[in-house]
């Protein structure tokens, strides 16, 4: 399993535009994609259960990864919580 | 039939007279029926068709939207986050195991699960992803009308009447679809200036007023509607003298607006010959049609806190890049001048921590580019934004606030910073981007040289330089009859600022309320302004003045203004300059 702590600096937090990107991005892997905001678990394909983590911003993330391209999935969805430069 | 008046939001100007249509609202009107054990699989098929019926009607729908090309970009990721919703286990495959257990119908199956689903919403804390439940709410709302076989569809207007649609809400893609059919107007409980309907509704130049609480409940199928979009207003069942004067209006505002259409064309021109440009002030990428309708020949003004407006938090790089990039791509070439945030404090403390602190003075305090240069985050965030726009059209940037050289030299800085980030990430952007200044302050016109030494334009904001040359605050009724743009003080400044300006060749605009009024027109032009900047409704009235004004001819009187120190004798003379 890989994992991956990321504090949330999107203005909005996880909002939906967001979480559907993660949503099309986790679809592409075949590893289990979760996202893990205090005691609550979303799966990453799941635009509806990843709303429902409230993740607003400065909220701290864990991303967690488990299958056969779970590095890639790992990058892949982090790209998206904690965008490139200016971050 | 009793006549009455709902007030809401206009949102979209004009006058619309026709019949209601009202928008059924499904959600509360799901009956409740137990169905026989037999029957739950047929139940559960009717169900997923229902649902495998909207997924197709949202794809095409984002289908025609892109061909079309518009409607705003951000209704494209909207229709994206409803097909996801649509296709959550949670709304998808949740209603289908209480049809099962509870033996329900699919309807009340999936109102239950509704209702589940936004009770958790209501728990969430933060605004913003709260909200996310109209999302919820407008999916199951399509879903059940296609199960109640009101199909999703908006009703097609009558073809023989004006037709007013009377909704309780309209979703993203009703919005898209209202655009395929020609309502005279519309009216919604909810919403706001910048919702949706609102923005569709100024792009068509249809009527509409929002936030009308309860128009969906008190208006009936068929009943005779006026909707005053520019008044708040809807009057219903009005009677036969009510009728016949908003018919008048009516008939005015459209000889008026035909007036318009013949001057939108026409190059604005003194009698002498004299080329003077009228751009418009904006507020809202979606104020762009109507500033493309009013012949103006740039942005003068695009004032960016809308971006602020209705959310919490701040805007990211890439929503200020769609909205400043819909706006030059729409101006085709002209220049749109974005004034970076004239924000206090106050306005954006919820994104920023630790910055809520009440100003003893704000109007003297931290605010505008002096606020920027103290969040250079949220300044630099900006001007990546638009930087990144620039290469999609002639943008413009406009520093409000400034008062002096060290404070233009920290933004030009600040601007030279931006432009590197983006150098880094290979993005393209225009290098030679015009970088202007706001003169809102008596110190920047009493200095002036630095302002022309480092800016490529200049641009009065006459609202607040009044403000602060008479110190006098216009909202505080108890001196606001002290506010004055004829007092001397104000006349020779203008005629500094514009003077020395046209010296050093820098061009120079007018962008506040003084430009947009008729009366002050000729003494601007005789003071040697040749760039006006206002509202576009302002624009074909200016135009008229502009193309009857010989600036040669006037000039004298003008100088005679300057020259005045007493202000009855300032109020003659512009009488006599206007006759």
């Amino acid at each position: 399993m890989q994992s991956r702590t990321i504090r949330l600096r999107l203005s909005q937090g996880l909002h939906a535009r967001v979480a559907v990107r993660v949503v099309k991005v986790a679809s592409r892997f075949t590893s289990k994609v979760v996202l893990v905001v205090g005691e609550r678990r979303a799966s990453a394909r799941s635009l509806m259960a990843m709303l429902m983590l409230a993740a607003a911003m400065g909220a701290t993330v864990r991303l967690e990864t488990e299958g056969p391209d779970e590095r890639e999935a790992l990058e892949a969805v982090a790209a998206i919580l904690a965008p490139g430069p200016g971050r | 039939m009793v006549s009455f008046a709902l007030h809401g939001i206009g949102v979209s100007g004009g006058i619309a007279i026709g019949r209601a249509q009202l928008v059924s609202h499904a959600t509360l009107e799901v009956a409740h029926y137990t169905i026989p054990a037999t029957k739950v699989d047929e139940e559960i098929a009717r169900f997923d068709h229902a649902v495998g019926a909207v997924q197709e009607e949202l794809k095409q729908l984002h289908g025609t939207m892109m061909a079309s090309g518009d409607v705003p970009g951000e209704f494209g990721a909207f229709l994206d986050v409803h097909w996801m919703i649509l296709n959550d286990p949670t709304i998808a495959e949740a209603p289908k195991r209480l049809i099962a257990e509870q033996r329900c119908n699919a309807e009340w199956a999936l109102t239950q699960q509704m209702g589940v689903l936004v009770d958790q919403f209501n728990e969430i804390e933060d605004t913003y992803l709260r909200e996310r439940k109209s999302d919820v709410v407008q999916v199951v709302e399509r879903v059940l009308k296609r199960m109640m076989g009101t199909s999703g569809a908006l009703p097609t207007p009558a073809a023989e009447e004006r037709t007013i649609l009377v909704a309780h809400d309209l979703s993203p893609a009703d919005v898209i679809q209202f655009k395929q059919h020609r309502f005279a107007a519309f009216l919604t409980d909810l919403g706001g200036v910048t919702s949706h309907p609102a923005i569709v509704a100024r792009s068509l130049a249809v009527p509409a007023v929002v936030a009308t609480h309860n128009a969906r409940q008190m208006i009936h199928d068929g009943e005779m509607l006026i909707v005053d979009g520019a008044n708040h207003v809807v009057i219903v069942n009005p009677d036969r003298a009510v009728l016949s004067e908003y018919r008048l209006k009516q008939g005015e505002l459209e000889i008026e607006r035909q007036k318009l259409k013949r001057l939108r064309t026409k190059p604005a021109e003194t009698i002498d010959r004299q080329r003077v440009e009228l751009h418009a002030n904006i507020e809202l990428p979606g104020d762009l049609e109507q500033v493309l309708e009013s012949g103006a020949t740039g942005v003068g003004l695009f004032r960016s806190e809308f971006l602020f407006l209705n959310r919490e938090g701040l805007p990211t790089e890439d929503e200020q890049f769609e909205a400043y990039r819909s706006v030059a791509e729409g101006m085709d070439g002209k220049p749109v001048t974005i004034r970076t945030f004239d924000l206090g404090a106050d306005k954006s403390k919820e994104g920023l921590d630790g910055l809520v602190r009440v100003a003893p003075n704000p109007a003297l305090g931290l605010r505008a580019v002096r606020f920027c240069l103290a969040e250079p985050r949220l300044f630099l965030t900006q001007l990546r934004a638009i930087l990144r726009a620039s290469h999609h059209g002639r943008m413009r940037i406009l520093v409000p606030m400034l008062a002096s050289a060290a404070e233009i030299d920290a933004t030009l800085a600040m601007i030279e910073q931006a432009k590197e980030t983006l150098r880094e990430r290979g993005e393209p952007f225009d290098a030679n981007i015009e970088v202007g200044g706001m003169i809102e302050i008596p110190a920047a016109v009493l200095a002036m040289d630095a302002f022309l030494d480092k800016l490529d334009f200049l641009s009065i904001g006459t609202n607040d330089l009044i403000q602060y040359t008479l110190a006098v605050d216009r909202s505080d009724e108890a001196v606001s009859h002290l506010y004055d743009p004829l007092h001397p003080a104000i006349v020779r400044l203008l005629a500094l600022a514009i003077g020395g300006a046209a010296k050093a060749q820098v061009p120079i605009a007018v962008c506040g309320e003084m430009a947009g009024e008729v009366a002050y027109t000729r003494l601007l032009l005789g003071l040697g302004l040749r760039n006006f900047s206002m509202h576009p409704a302002q624009v074909p009235a200016l135009k008229q003045r502009v193309l009857t004004t010989d600036i040669a001819a006037i000039k004298p009187l003008v100088d005679r203004m300057r020259r005045t120190e007493t202000p009855a004798k300032m109020v003659a003379l512009l009488e006599k300059l206007n006759a």
